[in-house]
């Protein structure tokens, strides 16, 4: 018997030093799937410092907010990549911030369960930082039609925008909203319709900050995000997968 | 030997706990007013530990019979509920009120499937409506505890504003703060309030199908006005004075001011749900969850006022 446990507690010990650099700290039982999908045998490290605020439990599965938060990798990041482990369509975002765009952004997402969330942020060295947290939730975001599909009222305002700009200490902050059905081609007789671009861009034409938005962004998509200078004029840009392509002075 | 007595462990422990503790609500009623008795749910959140007794549900022996207001979150709790009853009088049950549409008050109707049920009509709309699903999500927050439970959604719209039974004489008063169709019963007789969720007392309220924070205010308002001894609310504490009230005014003021700057400022939803909880609320249980909730609720609305 007690052999046994000694060999118990030396095999544990040792799967725990084989495992320790890659363990998922979230226990997702398809991280490794997961990681082989988003960033395949690139070298990664799980990073604290990536920040993944999601609510305790998703209220309404099908508008839970989240914000990516990668502030403290900045100037040194190539890409933000965003998923939810647990969901039919896993891929939520891509995100290209320049150097003149705090790397961090808030949107609300669908999901179908409770889920690890994830942000991979690709630095210019060649490394993935991982953060990300877990989000409970009840389910069925994914597979719940849209609220448009029920009402037409999308149909002649696709693509309506609201712009804000709010004044921060440093800084200032753009939120946005517009009209879009999103749908995840996950329900029956309802077609994938989704916004998959976003790009800001500055008035003399850089792109200062680029997006590749997926189905499990919610409808209706109200984005938020920061960037360095305020004096600056901006617009936005965005294509959903119909071809449909939507721009306004932000 | 060891080993044989490990298995013996491993398999006997949990079959053991599974069947020590036979699911019961322990139901007690408090005798509040002449003849008017309330069974209190605990602070918390639904739980497979409460089973989701955490309601306030009461009766009135009026001496003609029973008036039985709201049923408890379970087939379970309502029949323990009528047992309650039946212990406490001979007098039969004559009608079961449902304050409102939320699990926790009606779906302990099976228990009382051959007396009357009444509310107001948009309840028993909602509950025809919503009903199946609120039972469903309370199988996965309680789960056994729910057992054999069903939505049985009220037989009888109200048409009244008023009812009289044996000695006592209520008034049923319409309001929608909390959940767009709330019904507070007014006891004339004894002078007690049962409040429904238009009050939580001690206890965040919860906002899922409030038409509005301005509303939900503007009647409590209307709630001041009545000139009652004894205020039963929907959940917590049962008191005589007016602190409920002005409990449910500050916290309701204090979220619209909240939600409504941080829109102002821009701020995003996962930014609203982290601020802190003002302090003066610091001793009523559970306002870091449900505010998070009441965000998720409401925040979009004052998002949409601010671009």
């Amino acid at each position: 018997m007690k052999k046994s446990i000694a060999a118990l507690t030396l095999s544990a010990a040792l799967s725990n030093f084989t495992h320790a650099s890659s363990a998922d700290p979230l226990e997702s039982p398809l991280w490794d799937y997961m990681r082989d999908q988003f960033i395949g045998n690139d070298k990664y490290v799980f990073d604290e410092r990536i920040k993944v605020d999601v609510p305790e439990f998703a209220e309404d599965p099908t508008q839970v907010p989240i914000t990516v938060n990668a502030e403290a990798l900045s100037g040194q990041i190539e890409r933000i990549v965003t998923w939810a482990d647990l969901n039919p369509i896993q891929h939520i975002f891509t995100y290209f911030p320049h150097e003149q765009i705090v790397p961090r952004v808030s949107l609300r997402i669908k999901v179908q369960q409770g889920t690890a969330v994830r942000a991979a942020v690709l630095t210019k060295s060649g490394v993935w930082h991982i953060g990300g947290s877990y989000l409970d939730a009840a389910g069925g975001g994914c597979t719940t039609p849209s609220a448009a599909a029920a009402n037409p009222y999308w149909e002649s305002h696709l693509g309506e925008m609201k712009t804000k700009f709010f004044p921060r200490q440093s800084g200032g902050r753009y939120k946005l909203k517009i009209i879009h059905p999103m749908d995840t081609g996950l329900v029956d007789s309802i077609p994938e319709f989704y916004i998959e671009s976003v790009i800001v861009k500055t008035s003399s034409g850089d792109n200062l900050a680029s997006m590749q938005l997926y189905p499990p962004v919610s409808e209706n998509p109200v984005i938020t995000f920061d960037v360095r200078n305020p004096d600056q004029k901006h617009t936005i840009w965005m294509r959903d997968n119909g071809g449909n392509e939507f721009e306004q002075a932000l | 030997m060891m080993k044989k007595y490990l298995l013996l462990i491993l398999f006997v422990i949990p079959s053991l706990s599974a069947m020590s503790a036979p699911l019961s609500y322990q139901l007690t009623a408090e005798l509040v007013a002449e003849n008017t008795w309330v069974l209190q749910g605990k602070l918390e959140d639904f739980s497979k530990r409460n089973g989701g007794n955490i309601v306030n549900t009461g009766f009135i022996v009026t001496g003609e019979g029973v008036i039985v207001i709201d049923t408890g979150p379970s087939l379970r709790y309502g029949k323990a509920m009528r047992a309650l009853i039946e212990s406490k009088t001979s007098q039969p049950i004559r009608m079961v009120f449902n304050t409102h549409h939320h699990p926790d008050h009606f779906l302990g109707n099976q228990a009382f499937d051959d007396i009357p049920i009444y509310s107001l009509p948009q309840t028993q709309k909602y509950i025809k409506l919503h009903g199946d699903a609120f039972a469903e999500n309370m199988y996965r927050l309680v789960g056994d505890w729910m057992r054999s439970t069903e939505s049985l959604p009220p037989t009888k719209a109200l048409e009244s504003s008023d009812i009289t039974l044996g000695k006592h004489k209520l008034k049923l008063l319409s309001f929608t703060g909390h959940s767009g169709s709330d019904l507070v019963i007014y006891d004339e007789t004894t002078g007690v309030l049962f409040a429904s969720d238009m009050v939580f007392y001690q206890r965040a309220l919860t906002t899922p199908h409030t038409p509005g924070i301005d509303i939900w205010r503007g009647e409590i308002k209307r709630l001041k006005q009545i000139s009652y001894k004894l205020l039963v609310p929907g959940h917590g504490p049962i008191v005589s004075d007016q602190k409920p009230l002005k409990q449910m005014d500050e916290y309701l003021a204090w979220l619209d001011l909240t939600l409504q700057t941080s829109a102002e400022q821009g701020l995003s939803m996962t930014e609203v749900i982290q601020i802190p909880i003002a302090e003066k609320f610091s001793d009523i249980a559970l306002t870091r969850r449900e505010f998070a909730r009441t965000v998720a609720h409401l925040y979009p609305h004052y998002e949409e006022a601010a671009f």
